[in-house]
């Protein structure tokens, strides 16, 4: 079955880069869905079932750590395992995520090898 | 090029001999792992600034500054038509979006890079500037690094704006 993915990123071009990883690591995806920032991703999440959700930290309107706090107090994304992919990789930055709920940690820059091996991880440990 | 032998940031434990090199991996990291493409020295004179596509990250905190990056629109769209595996032809309307990203995971990078550096700066979401007919002006006096770059034969010059 493919996997429904959500890549949230308030850069289009890096939306593209991370959606070319996960396909180059030979991951079965259906359509994938994309928002610029939290706040658009909670409403993509309202009305479609993700499997997997990939988001950065640091964007507007709502960051990635605030989008994590509602995303988890929601039924329907409570269980959506969500790796971070973001510039900001420091030691608190990676604690405050993982402690929020996140699955994962992928600092930019990244190789393909470097997604897939965060990613497919996580989807087992779902499975 | 810039090399003062004072740190800016009293408190950081990298010095700021050291900043230019960590400038300068941080840029060939970003090229070599999110465009696909080498960016290489130059090993002769320094390439001229062509500044028509200027993007620009602030970083706050116990580094207070400006990260940027000049490069010639030709050339800004050669980096966004690698990043994203099209012709040149679709790459124009993602320029503007791949510089700042550039900008940012080079900001990101290079911090990362400065011992203890990682949570005590914070990076501003980028800004880009087409069009050369600009001036920037700092109200702080502070140092600079600046670092010129081959990309495709193009010039791109990455700068990083240091206030004390």
């Amino acid at each position: 079955m493919s996997i429904r993915a959500l890549i949230v990123d308030d850069s289009s071009v890096m939306r593209k880069i991370v959606e070319r990883c996960l396909r180059q690591a030979g991951m079965d995806l259906g359509q994938v869905h994309e928002a610029s920032n939290g706040a658009e991703a909670l409403a993509l999440v309202n009305e479609t079932p993700f499997d997997l959700i990939l988001s950065d930290i640091n964007m507007p309107v709502m960051d990635g750590l605030e989008f994590i706090r509602h995303l988890k107090e929601m039924d329907s994304g409570k269980n959506i395992p969500i790796v971070m992919i973001t510039t900001e990789g420091g030691e608190k930055s990676v604690l405050e995520a993982l402690s929020l709920g996140a699955k994962g940690y992928i600092r930019k820059p990244f190789t393909p090898d470097q997604v897939r091996d965060h990613v497919i991880p996580v989807l087992r440990s779902q499975s | 090029m810039s090399t003062p032998t004072q740190s800016p940031a009293d408190n950081n434990s990298a010095p700021f001999e050291s900043w230019p090199l960590a400038l300068r991996e941080s840029v060939n990291e970003v090229f070599s792992m999110m465009v696909g493409a080498e960016i290489m020295v130059p090993d002769q004179a320094d390439p001229p600034v062509v500044t028509e596509v200027t993007g620009m990250v602030g970083l706050a905190g116990e580094i207070c500054g400006v990260l940027s990056l000049r490069c010639g629109k030709g050339c800004a769209t050669k980096i966004a038509s690698k990043m994203l595996g099209v012709p040149i032809t679709e790459a124009a309307s993602h320029m503007s979006d791949a510089i700042g990203e550039i900008c940012n995971m080079v900001a990101g990078n290079f911090k990362a890079k400065l011992n203890g550096m990682q949570d005590k700066c914070m990076l501003s979401v980028p800004t880009i500037i087409t069009g050369g007919d600009y001036q920037l002006l700092s109200v702080a006096v502070g140092d600079r690094i600046e670092l010129p770059f081959l990309f495709d034969g193009e010039a791109v010059w990455i700068g990083l704006e240091v206030r004390s």
